[in-house]
C-alpha cells in the first residue's frame, strides 16, 4: 500500500532571458514543459537527462525553491508554494553534486550538520543527533571539529548525506551524487545512499546523466530532454528495450570496456 | 596561518609603521618635547637641533610636537570615518545583494552614483553650510567611502550568495539573515579586512588633504595636513617644514596599505591549499 | 628515435611531489592513455610537456620530444612548439576559449604565431579547419564568440585551434569530462579520426576508463604520482599486473554491469 508522496501537475517553468545583443524583447527559455510524474513512499526513481533538459529546474521546484509558471507540485496532496511553506524543508532534502562548493568553507563539521536541526526546530538533542548521523554515513565522530578542506572528497560527500538526513526528511533529492567524486569512491557513497534510503524508509530520487548509476539503485526512470519526459517507466525495462530513440542514444553513447572473459 | 605571517614582508613592514603611528598617538598624551601650540619667536624657523630636534615653525613652534599631537587628529577622523563607512558600506552591500531582482538595479545605480562623489566636494558642501570642523571632515570622508565599501562588498557578497552552500542553508530553512549572520558574514571576513585597511589609508589621505584645503579640523588643533598647507610659501627657504609632516602621513598612508596587502597574502594561499 | 621519451620525471611544489620519478616513451604515431584518479598527476605530466607548470613547480629528469630536451627549455623557446609541434586541448572548453575575442582569430591565432600567416590567410585555414571539426556553417562560427556557442562545439573549436599547425603530438586532457554523454561520443570519434589522418601521436588523459580504452593502445595507470602500470590495453584488461588496476577495471566492470543488468542491484 503506497502513498503517493510528491507529484507534478502540469508543471511548467518558463525563463525570460536578459535582453539579448539583439535587443529586440525578451526571449523565453522552456525550461519546463507540461511535466507530469507521480512518486510514491519508498519508491527509488532516476531522473536522467543531459544539461538543458530542465532536470535541474524539476529539483528546484520539488524542493519548493522556485515558483512554477503553470501547473503546480504537490507534497501529500499540499500545492507547495515557495517560500511559504518552512516546513517543507524538513519533509525533502537535497544532496548536492559538488562536495567542495555544497559545504560552507568556514563551517566545522559539526556546525554544517546542525544547520538544518536549528532552522527547522528539531526537537531533539542537536549534539545526540548529529553523533547519530555521522555514525549512519560512517564517519568518525572525531569528524564534528573538522573542516571541509581537511576532508577527502568521499568524507564531504558522507557530510552532505548526513547533513541531508539530519531532519529526518521523507524525501531525499540526490543531484549527481557521484559524478565529481573518484572513480574508486563512488560505489561507496552510492551503496550508502542505497542502504540508507532503504533502512529509513527514505524516498529517493536520484538525478544523474550516468545511466549506469541509475540502474544500479532505481526501480523507475524518467528520461528527460529539452523539458519534456521522452519516456518513462521501470528501469530494467527503458535500459533493455528503449522505446524513445534519445533513450536509444544516450544508451549507445556510454563508452564500453573492451571484453576481458 | 602563523606560517603565512612568516616571510609576509608587507604584512611586518606595514606593521611597523603602523605601531610607530600609534606610539605617536600615545605619546600624545604623555609626553611632547614642549606645548605644540607655544609660541616662541625667538626659536623662529629654527633648524634640526638640540632644543628643537626636528626644528620650529615660523612662529616658533615645535615641530616634533606638532607631528607628535598631530596624529591625534589624523587617526581620530581617519577611525571614525572608517567606522561609518564599514559600518554604512558594508550594511548597504549586503542589503543590495540579498534584495530582490526588481530593486536591485536602482539600488546599484544609486551607490554608483554616490561613488561619483569625492571627498572633497561632500566635505565643501558641508562646510559651506556648517563651517568647517572635524566632524564635516569625519562625515565626507566616511560618506565617500562608504559607497567604494558598498559596491565591492555587494559583489562578493553576490559570489557567496550563489554559492552552493548557501544554495543548501536555503534547502536546510535557514532564513535570510540566518544566511547572512552565519554564511555572508564569515565569508566576507577577509575581504573586509582588506576593505578596512584601504579604507583607513584613504581617510588619512582625504583628511590631510581636507586639512590642507582648510575644511578639516580648524586651527589651532595640530594637523598634518594643516602643516602641509602652512608651510607651502616657505618651501624654498625652510623645506623640512613641508618634509616632516609629509613623512608622516606617508608612514601612516603606506603602513596601512601595506597591511591590508599582508592580509590578503596570508587569506589567499590558505583558499588555494584547500585542494589537492 | 622516439617521438617523446619521458625518463626519471619528477615534478614537486615545495616538499610535495605530485609526480614521482616516471618513465614512458611515444612513438611517432602511437597513443597513449593516462589513467589515474585526482592526485595521480596525469595533468600535471602534460602540463610539463607543454612547459606550463606554474612557477612555484621544481621539476627534474628528463623529456625528450623529437630529439629535443624539454626540461629547463626557455619559455620562449617552449613557445615555439606550443601549439605548433605540440597540441593541446583542455577540458573545460568555455575557460580555455578567450570570451572577448571571436572564433576565428583565436583559430587563426597559432597560425600566425608559428606559420608567419596573416590574419587573413589565417581565417581562410580557419574556415578549412571548422569543416574538418565537423561545425557547420563555418562563416557564422567564425564571427561568434565562445558563449554562444554549445560546449561540444567549443570543444570541436578547441581541437581546431590545438590542430592548426598540424602538430606531431596531441595532448587532450579529460577532453570530453564536461560534455554531454552523447556529444562526448562525437568528439571523441572526431580525435579518433583526426588523429589517424594526420599521423599525429596521442596522449589522452582522462580518468575513465572504457574512454581511454577506446581510444589507445597503450595505457599508463598512475597513482599518487607514479606510474604503477604500463601496458597495452588489451592486456591490461585481461591480466592487470598491478592491484590499483584490478580496482579501476573492477570499478568500470561494475559500472557496466550494473547498466546491463547482469549486475546486482543495490
Amino acid at each position: 500500500m503506497s502513498q503517493l508522496v510528491l507529484e507534478a501537475k502540469n508543471l511548467s517553468r518558463t525563463y525570460k532571458l536578459a535582453k539579448g545583443a539583439s535587443g529586440s524583447g525578451r526571449a523565453l527559455r522552456h525550461a519546463l514543459i507540461d511535466m507530469n510524474m507521480k512518486i510514491n513512499s519508498g519508491d527509488r526513481v532516476g531522473i536522467v537527462g543531459e544539461s538543458g533538459s530542465g532536470k535541474t529546474t524539476l529539483v528546484r521546484l520539488l524542493l519548493g525553491l522556485d515558483t512554477p509558471t503553470s501547473g503546480s507540485v504537490e507534497f501529500k496532496g499540499q500545492a507547495l508554494i515557495a517560500g511559504k511553506m518552512p516546513w517543507l524543508r524538513k519533509e525533502v532534502q537535497i544532496v548536492f553534486q559538488d562536495p567542495r562548493s555544497s559545504l560552507d568553507p568556514r563551517m566545522k563539521i559539526s556546525e554544517i550538520i546542525r544547520e538544518p536541526l536549528v532552522c527547522l526546530n528539531i526537537q531533539e538533542d542537536h549534539n545526540a543527533r548529529i553523533d547519530e548521523v555521522l555514525d549512519s554515513v560512517g564517519l568518525d565522530r572525531a569528524m564534528r571539529d573538522r573542516y571541509p578542506h581537511e576532508l577527502s572528497g568521499g568524507q564531504r560527500q558522507r557530510v552532505a548525506i548526513a547533513r541531508a538526513l539530519a531532519p529526518r526528511p521523507t524525501v531525499l533529492i540526490a543531484d549527481e551524487p557521484v559524478s565529481a567524486l573518484d572513480v574508486l569512491v563512488r560505489d561507496q557513497i552510492l551503496e550508502l545512499i542505497a542502504a540508507l534510503t532503504n533502512s529509513l524508509g527514505i524516498t529517493l530520487i536520484l538525478v544523474s546523466h550516468d545511466l549506469s548509476v541509475i540502474a544500479r539503485l532505481c526501480d523507475r526512470v524518467i528520461v528527460m530532454k529539452d523539458g519534456v519526459v521522452v519516456e518513462s517507466g521501470n528501469t530494467r525495462q527503458v535500459f533493455d528495450a528503449p522505446a524513445h530513440e534519445f533513450t536509444r542514444a544516450l544508451i549507445t553513447a556510454i563508452p564500453r570496456l573492451p571484453e576481458s572473459r | 596561518m602563523r606560517k603565512a605571517m612568516k616571510g609576509n614582508v608587507s604584512l611586518i613592514a606595514g606593521s611597523i609603521m603602523v605601531s610607530i603611528t600609534f606610539a605617536l598617538l600615545i605619546l600624545s598624551f604623555i609626553w611632547t618635547p614642549y606645548d605644540p601650540l607655544a609660541v616662541n619667536p625667538e626659536d623662529s624657523f629654527a633648524g634640526v637641533s638640540m632644543r628643537h630636534i626636528l626644528g620650529a615653525d615660523k612662529i616658533g613652534r615645535d615641530i616634533l610636537s606638532q607631528i607628535i599631537v598631530g596624529s591625534r587628529v589624523t587617526l581620530f577622523v581617519a577611525a571614525l570615518a572608517v567606522t561609518i563607512a564599514m559600518t554604512l558600506g558594508v550594511s548597504a552591500g549586503i542589503l543590495i545583494a540579498v534584495a530582490s531582482r526588481r530593486y536591485q538595479s536602482p539600488m546599484i545605480y544609486a551607490v554608483n552614483i554616490a561613488l561619483a562623489f569625492p571627498a572633497a566636494l561632500l566635505a565643501i558642501i558641508l562646510a559651506a553650510v556648517y563651517g568647517a570642523s572635524t566632524i564635516t571632515a569625519v562625515t565626507a570622508i566616511g560618506l565617500a567611502t562608504a559607497a567604494a565599501v558598498a559596491q565591492v562588498t555587494r559583489r562578493t557578497a553576490h559570489g557567496i550568495l550563489a554559492s552552493d552552500y548557501v544554495l543548501a542553508a536555503h534547502a536546510s530553512g535557514a532564513s535570510t539573515w540566518r544566511i547572512i549572520r552565519k554564511h555572508v558574514m564569515p565569508n566576507l571576513r577577509a575581504s573586509l579586512l582588506i576593505q578596512a585597511s584601504a579604507a583607513v589609508s584613504v581617510s588619512v589621505l582625504a583628511e590631510s588633504s581636507l586639512s590642507y584645503l582648510g575644511l578639516g579640523t580648524p586651527p589651532p588643533a595640530p594637523s598634518w595636513g594643516r602643516m602641509l598647507a602652512g608651510s607651502q610659501q616657505y618651501l624654498f627657504v625652510n623645506p623640512l617644514l613641508a618634509i616632516w609632516p609629509g613623512i608622516a602621513i606617508v608612514i601612516v598612508v603606506l603602513g596601512f596599505n601595506l597591511v591590508g596587502d599582508g592580509v590578503r597574502e596570508v587569506f589567499d594561499p590558505t583558499l588555494r591549499r584547500s585542494d589537492s | 628515435m622516439s617521438l617523446l621519451e619521458v625518463r626519471d620525471l619528477t615534478i614537486s611544489f615545495g616538499s610535495k611531489k605530485v609526480v614521482d620519478c616516471i618513465t614512458f616513451t611515444l612513438e611517432k604515431g602511437a597513443r597513449i592513455g593516462l589513467i589515474g584518479e585526482s592526485g595521480s598527476g596525469k595533468s600535471m605530466t602534460s602540463l610539463a610537456i607543454m612547459g606550463l607548470l606554474p612557477d612555484t613547480a621544481t621539476i627534474s629528469g628528463s623529456i625528450t620530444f623529437e630529439g629535443q630536451e624539454l626540461i629547463g627549455l626557455s619559455d620562449r623557446e617552449h613557445s615555439r612548439l606550443r601549439g605548433n609541434r605540440i597540441g593541446m586541448v583542455f577540458q573545460e572548453p568555455l575557460t580555455a576559449l578567450n570570451p572577448l575575442m571571436r572564433i576565428g582569430k583565436q583559430i587563426a591565432g597559432p597560425l600566425m604565431i608559428h606559420k608567419g600567416s596573416s590574419l587573413k590567410e589565417g581565417l581562410k585555414k580557419a574556415l578549412e579547419l571548422c569543416t574538418k571539426v565537423g561545425l557547420p556553417d563555418p562563416d557564422r562560427i567564425l564571427r561568434a564568440y565562445p558563449h554562444q556557442l554549445s560546449g561540444g562545439q567549443r570543444q570541436r573549436i578547441g581541437l581546431a585551434i590545438a590542430l592548426a599547425c598540424e602538430p606531431a603530438l596531441l595532448i587532450a586532457d579529460e577532453p570530453t569530462t564536461a560534455l554531454d554523454v552523447t556529444v562526448q561520443r562525437e568528439v571523441l570519434n572526431l580525435i579518433n579520426a583526426l588523429v589517424d589522418k594526420e599521423g599525429s601521436s596521442l596522449i589522452f588523459v582522462t580518468h575513465d576508463l572504457p574512454v581511454v580504452s577506446a581510444m589507445t593502445e597503450n595505457v599508463a595507470v598512475m597513482q599518487l604520482g607514479k606510474i604503477v602500470e604500463n601496458a597495452s590495453v588489451a592486456s591490461l584488461f585481461h591480466e592487470p599486473a598491478h592491484e590499483y588496476s584490478r580496482r579501476l577495471i573492477s570499478a568500470a566492470r561494475l559500472a557496466e554491469d550494473s547498466f546491463s543488468g547482469k549486475g546486482g542491484q543495490l
